[in-house]
């Protein structure tokens, strides 16, 4: 399950060391090019972390209105549509965490098999990646078309809240259009570099 | 190609996914949007963005990332030192001593996090070096402590349980509390296991501890008594009807705010670790709902479960007959799979058949839970096992031996638990017939 045996990170071999990226799982491996391509991989980078902050935001809303409807219960008053708020903050807070859980070796796989490819390992990643970045793709533009939509058409929540459903879509169409890019982001240096791919934390997350 | 042909292709399609190591949710994402495609001429992506949309911004499942949050906030502060400190001088009078520490340890710290990987690392980073220390024989320490931390997955607030209720629409409160009793059997039965070692192998005893008064227990446990405060608080606040698991899940947050800032050990580091923590960890397992919630959606077009469900029923199999089928099956599943995985994965399929069989859907949630906790400790991938492999550099196979007897101690639960129901269905039950 846990890509515990996958091996360690290869030691970057170029002189720009220092001016790597912090980032832990998505650091950059070291690409002998211009520095137009570290632009980049510091732009992405940025972002991931950037959503991710974002995601963790959208927790601390979810308490915020959560806390808030259980004071105004208490004096008596009712605040409209908290629970359909709430909603969307855990939709962004899912959403936009998508590429961030995935740089951390978060997201959760069967690796038995590859664990057991060795030095084929490499390969097994490729496949991998490569369907979920075509998975995440066909997520992301049905993700980007449905938000579209819901603007177009003016759809509008159902619950009291009666916000524009578009709105809080945006959330969606970001965080899976992150998730495809940060997914072929690593397939591409998994092919011509020797990117190894996510690597899993030590010691498992608190997670089940 | 038939039905037939096309359904085989579809779940050859998903095991070859799944076993080939792509993300669960995405994995099942994939799957799902191949069979809309095989089996019916509706657009699948657009169904795909609409089920997935209405599933991930429930306000149901808001629950899970405050619980996730409450159990990372307090897997952050001096818990584990606490913890061995505050129980030892109670546990240590009985028979099998300081290993009860394990069991009560888990027990504890399942009640204020779903899951059972923190619950191990909090209770074995202080008890397996003090047991150690004791010369507790390490076959029982390792075993006891591997078993009991899977707990965290029963005891509310249990992650699969609140991922089982959103999947199949039942309520979290009523599953929380479906949990309640049978965690606590369960946990007594590892306790009589410690005690039937130590009237088995006297030799194996280690010397006794000094005793203490009870004012010298009590100072032990000072930090220990406020967390037993937030567990009954946030426990106690659901089932007695004041908060929803959503509300409790705050109070649960904000109490293990206010506790580690009392403990001194809420900085800004710890907190933004905390939340970050809870970030990730919620992602992973909205991710595997957004798969799950699509696929089901998919699983119905292919037909596979509706035939399945008459399938079982044409047997006529009695319902105990078909709960040891269903627990061989998901032991079987829960060596190559994650809990969470595994109950959203079969949940498409096993719902129609078990509330054809007339079984109790919360109780099946309690079932299914006991069986995923076996799933936990064993080869080749018990998650607790590779836990417990990070902590003590024992070997797989060692510790899984080790963790053998707690396995059977679980398929007995099982059997407890289909004879006498009502250890699941009796809280719930008091809870939904009460007036107001």
């Amino acid at each position: 399950m846990l890509g515990r045996t996958v091996p360690p990170c290869s030691t970057p071999t170029a002189p720009n060391k220092a001016r790597r990226p912090r980032t832990r799982a998505g650091a950059a491996r070291p690409f002998p090019m211009a520095s137009a391509l570290q632009t980049v991989r510091r732009l992405l980078d940025g972002l991931y972390a950037l959503a991710g902050a974002v995601a963790a935001l959208s927790l601390l809303a979810i308490l915020g209105i959560i806390v808030a409807q259980m004071v105004a219960r208490w004096i008596g008053a009712v605040i409209p549509g908290a629970t359909n708020y709430a909603g969307y903050c855990m939709a962004s807070g899912s959403f936009f965490a998508l590429a961030y859980a995935l740089n951390h070796g978060a997201h959760i796989r069967v690796s038995l098999l590859l664990s057991r490819l060795g030095r084929f390992s490499r390969y097994g990643e490729i496949w991998c990646y490569a369907v979920a970045a075509v998975t995440a793709t066909l997520f992301a533009r049905y993700a980007l078309k449905a938000t579209y939509w819901s603007e177009f058409l003016g759809d509008v929540s159902q619950g009291q809240d009666a916000t524009p459903i578009w709105l809080p879509q945006i959330a969606m169409s970001i965080g899976t259009v992150l998730l495809a890019i940060a997914l072929w982001d690593h397939l591409i240096r998994l092919i011509f570099t020797d990117h190894p791919g996510v690597q899993v934390p030590e010691i498992g997350e608190a997670r089940d | 190609m038939d039905q037939l042909t096309l359904t085989i292709v579809f779940l050859l399609v998903l095991l070859l996914l799944l076993g080939t190591g792509v993300w669960v949710g995405l994995a099942l994402m994939g799957v799902a949007y191949i069979g809309m495609e095989l089996f019916t001429s509706r657009p699948a992506g657009d169904a795909m963005i609409t089920v997935i949309w209405t599933s991930s911004s429930s306000w149901t499942l808001t629950a899970l990332p405050l619980f996730i949050w409450m159990g990372e906030i307090l897997y952050r502060t001096r818990l584990s030192e606490d913890m061995f400190r505050g129980l030892s001088p109670w546990l240590a009078p009985l028979p099998g001593g300081l290993l009860h520490t394990n069991v009560v340890g888990c027990t504890i710290f399942a009640a204020v996090s779903g899951s059972s990987a923190a619950t191990l690392t909090t209770v074995g980073k202080m008890s397996i070096p003090e047991l150690r220390r004791r010369g507790y024989p390490e076959f029982m320490t390792i075993g006891t402590l591997a078993g009991a931390a899977t707990l965290g997955l029963m005891i509310p607030p249990s992650l699969t349980l609140i991922v089982y209720g959103v999947t199949i629409n039942e309520s979290i409160t009523q599953l929380f509390m479906a949990g309640v009793i049978p965690g606590l059997v369960l946990a007594a039965m590892f306790m009589l296991y410690i005690v039937a070692w130590y009237y088995l192998r006297p030799g194996a005893r280690p010397p006794a501890e000094p005793g203490l008064t009870t004012a010298e227990k009590l100072w032990n446990s000072r930090y220990l008594i406020p967390v037993i405060c937030l567990v009954l608080l946030v426990i106690g606040s659901m089932y007695l009807g004041w908060a929803t698991a959503t509300e409790a899940a705050a109070f649960g947050v904000l109490g293990a705010l206010a506790l580690a800032a009392a403990q001194g050990s809420l900085s800004r580091a710890t907190f933004m670790a905390s939340l970050l923590g809870a970030t990730r960890t919620s992602a992973m397992i909205a991710l595997i709902l957004m798969g799950a919630a699509f696929l089901s959606l998919s699983m119905g077009f292919t037909g596979l479960p509706r035939s399945l469900a008459n399938f079982i029923a044409d047997l006529e199999l009695s319902p105990f007959a078909l709960i040891a089928a269903l627990t061989i099956f998901y032991i079987i599943i829960g060596c190559f799979l994650d809990g969470i995985s595994s109950v959203v994965l079969t949940m498409a399929v096993v719902e129609p058949m078990i509330r054809q069989a007339g079984i109790d859907v919360i109780w099946f949630g309690i079932f299914i839970v006991v069986v995923v906790e076996m799933a936990q400790i064993t080869p080749p991938i018990g998650f607790n096992l590779f836990v417990m492999q990070g902590m003590t550099q024992h070997e797989i196979g060692y510790i899984a031996r080790t963790a053998l007897p707690m396995f059977l101690i679980m398929v007995l639960m099982v059997v407890v638990l289909t004879v006498f129901p009502e250890l699941a269905t009796w809280l719930p039950e008091t809870l939904r017939n009460r007036p107001g």
